[in-house]
């Protein structure tokens, strides 16, 4: 009972200092060879703003490329993480992830869109960002047929909307030109952090944030939420505003997420359950857990897409290809925590 | 003054009438059992002195108040729900879904502060299932499941807990808990409880524990009797509503105490017109 408590107590620790190790051990890494006692000396540089001169391209690689990619990968994972274990919370079903409600799929469209009508990173993003919210808001407003939502309904409407939204895919993929767009439409589904620059943060970090903050600061009612509708509202919640905040809050921070990233499965779906595993489920800590997992999960990720091989491994493939092993062990030693 | 009253409560869903013209008051303390053949409508009509669901005509007031007019977090504090059926998803730890009926309470962007976990503490205390405190709840049996339900509407500090069919699938053991924690709590609580059942006996079991009890028959869209056990639970009207020969059996453990109880005997087969 004790030992439980003092268990949860460090599991929380380490996954609040975790994070910032992450963040610091990604400066160290990448294709460009810089000595780590040089990274050090640049760091403490910018920090103690002394004047001592170094080579720009230092400079450049670890305040531009490096350091906006770490934190993007960040939010990202973080994101992803906790608007999947928002919905899994919602939808009161363990195999839901962030995508479920079509955000995956419709900016997936936007994206290709974008990238065969403009090809600028700029409105990759816009339209990234507008289609994965068209598609909840559709997916919404299937799920509001009959005038409330009942939880089948709006999975039935994310259902139908990311299949419709994947069929669009093919279309523009079949449409697109096959030397140029079709390969950028490809790897961007694929997903990677690769055009990360502190421009790009700033414009998807804000609907990450605020996503992310809402969800924070709902957390608790989430669990309220997965007792069902009705028992839900005899506890004293008002439903649709409720259920209301959770998709919203969950749909920005995805769809922030996605627009940058690109499509990367796994980290909505399965970092809930390393949270749960490791904390349970009660989604005062879950919440709060799932972030920090899956910022470190992603960082960590993407250091290795970055260094194993030449040309970047796209960060879809990966997450999948690391967190599955790693997922059945955690299962086998944990014993799947009371599921 | 009654905690709740209904007047011409009528309710249908689309074009079916589930009930039409229902009145019945409650008072403090005071136990309405909801008795009724299958699918007469009992958990609809619970369901809309809940407020999940809307009157089509007629309206509910507790203290006075209609409750179409009351937020989900006004009516929570002053009624709660047992639900029959609970779709456990998620391995919460018991402590942690018998908080979630702290919930009207907990401002909107915080959780449940201290204060809230020693209510829940005292009431797994009140009805006996402080040790299940730690357990994942997905492991429980069914009755100590309802126990768990129970604990989570006793914190909602209501004054009434609508309670549907509280005693179904339960073993002897667990029904006559259930029972008692009912008793207990109207008799040193003063709480009032409107609880559906298929058991007549129970009705005669609160009559017998010296609690104020009203049982209304359900069926045909209307409450078709209403009263005390004693005058409602006859053998006619059950032969009339059921089709059952019944019998009614009275007992003393002790003196000027008189328990009763109701049998049912047979099936009434009903004269179907072959011969014609």
């Amino acid at each position: 009972m004790l030992k439980n408590n003092l268990k949860k107590k460090l599991i929380i620790l380490a996954l609040l200092i975790f994070p910032f190790l992450c963040l610091f051990f990604s400066l160290f890494l990448g294709r460009y060879p810089i000595s780590a006692s040089m990274i050090l000396k640049v760091l403490a540089n910018k920090i103690f703003s002394q004047k001592e001169k170094f080579s720009a391209i230092y400079e450049t690689i670890i305040w531009e490329v490096r350091l906006p990619r770490a934190l993007l990968g960040m939010l990202v994972g973080a994101s992803l993480a906790v608007s999947g274990t928002a919905f899994q919370g919602l939808f009161r079903n363990p195999l839901i992830s962030s995508g479920i409600l079509g955000v995956s799929a419709g900016a997936g469209f936007g994206a290709s869109l974008a990238i065969i009508l403009f090809n600028n990173p700029l409105m990759i993003y816009s339209f990234a960002f507008l289609g994965g919210i068209t598609a909840v808001l559709l997916s919404y407003l299937i799920g509001r047929i009959y005038n409330s939502t009942p939880t089948i309904m709006l999975i039935l409407g994310g259902v139908i909307v990311a299949s419709i939204f994947s069929a669009l895919i093919s279309f523009l993929k079949y449409m697109a030109d096959p030397y140029e767009d079709l390969p950028s439409i490809v790897f961007w589904l694929m997903g990677s952090l690769a055009t990360a620059r502190f421009n790009d943060i700033i414009i998807s970090a804000i609907p990450m944030l605020i996503g992310i903050i809402g969800l924070l600061l709902i957390k608790w009612r989430i669990n309220i939420l997965s007792m069902g509708d009705k028992e839900a509202q005899t506890l004293g919640l008002n439903i649709n505003f409720n259920k209301g905040l959770v998709i919203f809050c969950a749909t920005i921070a995805t769809a922030g997420a996605v627009c940058v990233s690109g499509i990367i499965g796994w980290v909505g779906l399965v970092i809930p359950h390393i949270g749960r595993m490791l904390i349970g489920n009660d989604n005062k800590f879950l919440i709060p857990i799932s972030l920090s997992l899956g910022g470190c999960f992603l960082v960590l990720v993407d250091n290795l897409a970055r260094i194993v091989t030449g040309s970047e491994i796209p960060l879809g493939i990966l997450t999948a290809l690391l967190g599955g092993p790693f997922f059945v062990y955690l299962l086998k030693k944990t014993k799947g925590g009371g599921w | 003054m009654p905690l709740i009253k209904i007047e011409k409560a009528s309710f249908s869903y689309g074009q079916q009438q589930i009930f039409a013209d229902l009145n019945f008051v409650l008072g403090t303390g005071e136990i309405f059992c909801l008795f009724g053949p299958n699918g007469c409508g009992k958990t609809t009509l619970l369901e809309n002195i809940l407020g999940l669901l809307k009157l089509n005509q007629g309206s509910i007031f507790i203290n006075n108040l209609n409750i179409a007019n009351l937020k989900p977090a006004q009516l929570a504090k002053k009624m709660a729900y047992l639900p029959q059926f609970h779709n456990k998803t998620f391995p919460y730890k018991v402590k942690e879904i018998v908080l979630m009926g702290r919930a009207a309470y907990t401002p909107f962007f915080s959780a449940p502060s201290k204060e809230d976990k020693k209510k829940v503490d005292h009431v797994l205390k009140l009805i006996g299932i402080y040790h299940l405190r730690e357990r994942p709840y997905l492991n429980l049996s069914g009755g100590e499941s309802r126990l768990v339900m129970l604990a989570r509407a006793l914190v909602q500090e209501a004054q009434v807990i609508v309670m549907d069919e509280p005693t179904s699938h339960l073993d002897f053991r667990h029904e006559l808990e259930i029972l008692e924690i009912i008793v207990k709590l109207i008799k040193e609580k003063g709480l009032s409880i409107i609880m559906s059942t298929h058991f007549p006996n129970q009705a005669f079991y609160f009559e017998n524990k010296g609690i104020k009890t009203t049982l209304g028959i359900m069926n045909n869209k209307k409450l078709l009797f209403q009263g005390s056990p004693e005058k409602v639970l006859t053998e006619k009207n059950m032969e009339e509503i059921f089709k059952i020969k019944t019998k009614i059996l009275s007992y003393s453990e002790a003196e000027n105490e008189k328990l009763k109880y109701l049998i049912p005997l047979k099936i009434i087969q009903e004269q179907k017109d072959e011969k014609k």
